[in-house]
């Protein structure tokens, strides 16, 4: 052993962007050394997500741009407004997901365990986080954002320093409400430590309720107003709310307005970008100052914080509903007890996994607040088939992005505890199937729900609703089917982290088929009710040709049988090769 | 080197660590021994730093743990009882950065870096990401990565949780010529051979309070009976017995 230099420290401590940098550095190390496995192991998920990203991008600048042109034709005053509307809602909603990204990866990661055990100053902890969360917190709305915004530019032949201020306008305003939600995370964290929970709730609740109001007050209006001038004005004013010109998205929408002006002389276009560059000013400016406030509330109780929560002592669990387990275990009959075992084990991990309720409720909760508000709009019957079916399609590609995250990892997480199951006397088989009829029950009722909810808002037909149900179910089943099945065949057994496992090959592949079986079903059923739909509604007799028969009741019925197979298929296919596979497996 | 001053830590009514007052010298090596739930941990995790006494005061070579903690991390290396890597970073990159993080210039990190590659035997996967490496490999990485610095005090939480036999006598020999040269260990176990082994003093934690600090040798002498081994006296001094006599006496008193 070399003692080249001990006892003498050949330290010394580092400047605060000496330990910026350093971070910096780390952070590119980290991103290329993820991007290189990425491009060497995760081809098929990189070039999907590339590829959906464009095709995602693509399609949203071409609505946008249809809308822009439309709007720009008509009433291009309105923009303002919906700029306003839109870039509001997304600051508040922007400031709660930063706070949330902040508090898992301040005080919960193991990332910052490591570090405050480091001379590290608290505040180059925070702005490394920071940076983290302000990435993952905007890169929706960056993706979201820019094919609106390009578009609009391009509809109102923008100069080009509108296109060359977007980026900045846009990073600047993202960092605004993140600095926010993250100074409020760590004020709620260091000074309520016992009431965090409630602190937390209680703003939750508030603003769920202040959301519903806004939506329902702004949208409600008297059915025989609807989509009539009277109502479009009406639904205008009251967006006004939005336009306080101390609120920041009130900044970048006049900046982005101004500098898309052209203006008729070249003096008129350079005083509407001047003053656009004064708005960046003032967006960069107050940006950067919340980020300071940030980085001194950092240094002032970041740490405080993190001593508190680790003093923490987990709350004595309640067996409120002990009683419901008891229940499914000892209900049926004795050979199906192990099956019912592993079920009531799995609901009780799934009611004590805050990630997987909480993500589940807060999708199906906005999908149902969505549905729930559908009866504000007259819809003619062909367009209530349309959109009934939309419906049925997003509650399908919900599930499937729950199956993939939640249904598909638990396999390879039970394989891990192989040492546990291996050893009881339970079939392989059990466990599978424990799965399966885990995620086909859990996702079936609440499905089933929203459908019954968006048709009944719809007023769509008795006869269509059924059809609605029936593929409702066929895909429950099926996306339970490919998730349980896929998981299985390919287990991650090495991996404890199940989001890591689901964004694996395995996971990626999972959802791709999940999407397809969503759009065959829906495309199957959907064009010949749809069809049939028309057709009555003009008083056309079927006619003998493709289409005709299509549209008669014999298509549906055929389309239907067809969904059953897919269905089927979808479901046992997986499920047989993740059986197989698992009855094989050597953990 | 590090001092613990009436330290008091609750969790709420639970009292983890009760009037803690402990002070260890340069070049010793101090076992912090108790059962599950003594205070061991929580004790650990104020002296680095990670948290607060709810009383009292932990300082490093002066350094008050609260108030200046930069500085007392200056002067320390802590190896947890589960490791932490970026997966995404190879040893050497770790190494680097944990050296950097010390302000170690350029040239001397190079040669820290090699040394401690040798001395913990990661030549061969030194160039890989952390995320293949297995719980021993992980292990020896966190050992190399606290020795970086050349830290005054090291603290060790369950030091040989994962290593294997090889791996386990390189510690320990490490451990043994650090503290001849000047170097001061805190380290937590439940390792009794290893505490005898290794430790110039021990502590033995029981519900929050030191109920033993000293040598194997005082302890034997304190506790009066005929006792051979440190296992039989460290069970007879954690019993539930030895707690009621405790009880008994100051009731008495």
């Amino acid at each position: 052993m070399a003692a080249d230099s001990f006892p003498t420290v050949a330290t010394h401590p580092l400047s605060i962007e000496q330990e910026s940098r350093l971070l910096l550095r780390l952070r590119a190390t980290t991103a290329g050394h993820l991007i290189g496995t990425m491009l060497t192991q995760a081809r098929l998920r990189f070039a999907l997500v590339v590829t959906l990203s464009v095709i995602f991008w693509v399609a949203l600048f071409g609505l946008f741009f249809e809308a822009f042109t439309f709007i720009d034709s008509m009433h291009a005053e309105v923009i303002s407004l919906l700029f306003n509307a839109f870039f509001s809602s997304l600051m508040v909603m922007m400031v709660f997901s930063t706070g949330i990204l902040m508090y898992g990866s301040l005080y919960t990661s193991e990332e910052a365990k490591l570090l405050l055990t480091c001379p590290l100053r608290p505040e180059a902890i925070h702005a490394h986080k920071f940076q983290e969360a302000l990435w993952f917190s905007s890169w929706g709305f960056v993706l979201l954002g820019s094919p609106m915004l390009v578009s609009y530019g391009i509809v109102r032949e923008a100069p080009w320093t509108f296109f060359a201020m977007l980026l900045p306008f846009m990073v600047s305003f993202v960092m605004i409400p993140a600095a926010i939600g993250s100074i409020l995370c760590m004020l709620i964290v260091a000074g309520l430590p016992r009431l965090r929970v409630h602190a937390i709730s209680i703003s939750i609740v508030i603003v769920s309720l202040g959301l519903i109001w806004t939506v329902w007050s702004t949208l409600q209006s008297t059915q025989s107003e609807t989509m009539t001038v009277a109502w479009f004005e009406e639904t205008l004013s009251r967006l006004t709310m939005t336009e306080q010109t101390a609120l920041p998205s009130w900044w970048l929408s006049s900046g982005l307005l101004d500098s898309a002006l052209r203006g008729e002389t070249a003096e008129q276009g350079w005083a509407s970008t001047l003053e656009a560059l004064k708005f960046l000013g003032l967006l960069i400016a107050n940006a950067l100052l919340l980020s300071l406030v940030a980085g001194w509330v950092a240094r002032w109780c970041y740490r405080a914080g993190y001593s508190h929560l680790q003093a923490e002592i987990p709350r004595r669990r309640q067996r409120a509903i002990g009683w419901f387990d008891n229940l499914l275990a000892r209900s049926g009959p004795r050979w199906g007890s192990p099956l019912r075992l592993l079920l009531v084990k799995d609901l009780q991990i799934f009611r004590r996994d805050a990630t997987q309720w909480s993500q589940f409720m807060i999708f199906f909760g906005l999908l149902g607040l969505y549905f729930f508000n559908l009866r504000s709009f007259n819809y003619s019957h062909a367009y209530a088939s349309i959109i009934g079916y939309l419906n049925l399609a997003v509650v399908g590609l919900i599930l499937s992005t729950f199956t993939t995250r939640f249904v598909f990892p638990s396999i390879s997480l039970e394989g891990r505890r192989f040492w546990i199951l291996g050893l009881l006397p339970v079939s392989r088989d059990h466990i599978v199937w424990s799965k399966f009829l885990f995620a086909f029950g859990g996702g079936l009722l609440p499905c089933l729900g929203l459908v019954m909810l968006s048709d009944s808002m719809l007023n769509v037909p008795k006869n269509t609703t059924m059809i609605h149900l029936f593929c409702c179910g066929m895909l429950c089943s099926g996306l339970s089917g490919i998730a349980v099945g896929l998981g299985a065949c390919m287990p991650d057994l090495r991996e404890s982290s199940p989001a890591k496992i689901a964004a694996g090959f395995g996971g990626t592949l999972s959802l791709v088929l999940s999407a397809l079986f969503i759009i065959a079903v829906v495309m199957t059923t959907a064009l010949p009710s749809h069809l049939n739909l028309l057709r009555r509604s003009m008083g056309q007799m079927p006619s003998e040709n493709f289409l005709g028969f299509v549209s008669s009741k014999f298509g549906i019925a055929t389309s239907l049988g067809v969904v059953a197979v897919l269905g089927l298929v979808a479901t046992f296919v997986p499920l047989a090769f993740g059986l197989r596979a698992f009855r094989r497996l050597e953990p | 080197m590090i001092e613990f001053d009436h330290v008091t830590r609750r969790y709420g009514t639970k009292t983890a660590v009760d009037d803690l007052s402990l002070s260890i010298p340069r070049g010793e090596l101090f076992a912090l021994l108790g059962p599950n739930g003594a205070g061991k941990t929580t004790t650990i995790k104020m002296l680095v730093g990670l948290l607060r006494p709810s009383h009292g005061h932990v300082r490093v070579c002066g350094h008050d743990l609260v108030t200046e903690a930069r500085g007392a991390h200056m002067h320390l290396g802590y190896v947890p009882d589960e490791p932490c890597l970026y997966d995404k970073l190879t040893a050497r990159e770790f190494l680097r950065f944990i050296a950097d993080m010390y302000g170690i210039p350029r040239h001397l990190a190079a040669k820290r870096i090699d040394r401690e590659i040798e001395c913990f035997e990661l030549q061969e996967f030194a160039d890989d990401l952390a995320e293949n490496y297995s719980l021993g490999m992980k292990q020896r990485l966190v050992f190399a990565a606290a020795f970086i610095h050349d830290p005054d005090v090291i603290v060790l939480d369950e030091p040989m949780v994962g290593l294997d036999p090889r791996s386990v006598r390189i510690v320990k020999d490490l451990l043994k010529a650090r503290t001849a040269e000047g170097m001061t260990v805190f380290m937590s176990t439940h390792t009794l051979a290893m505490a005898e082994e290794m430790a110039d003093r021990m502590g033995i934690m029981v519900r929050g309070q030191l109920r033993f600090l000293g040598t194997v040798a005082e302890l034997r002498e304190q506790m009066a009976i005929e006792a051979t081994s440190l296992e039989h006296l460290y069970l007879e001094l954690t019993s539930s017995r030895a707690t009621l006599r405790e009880a008994t006496l100051a009731g008495e008193d």
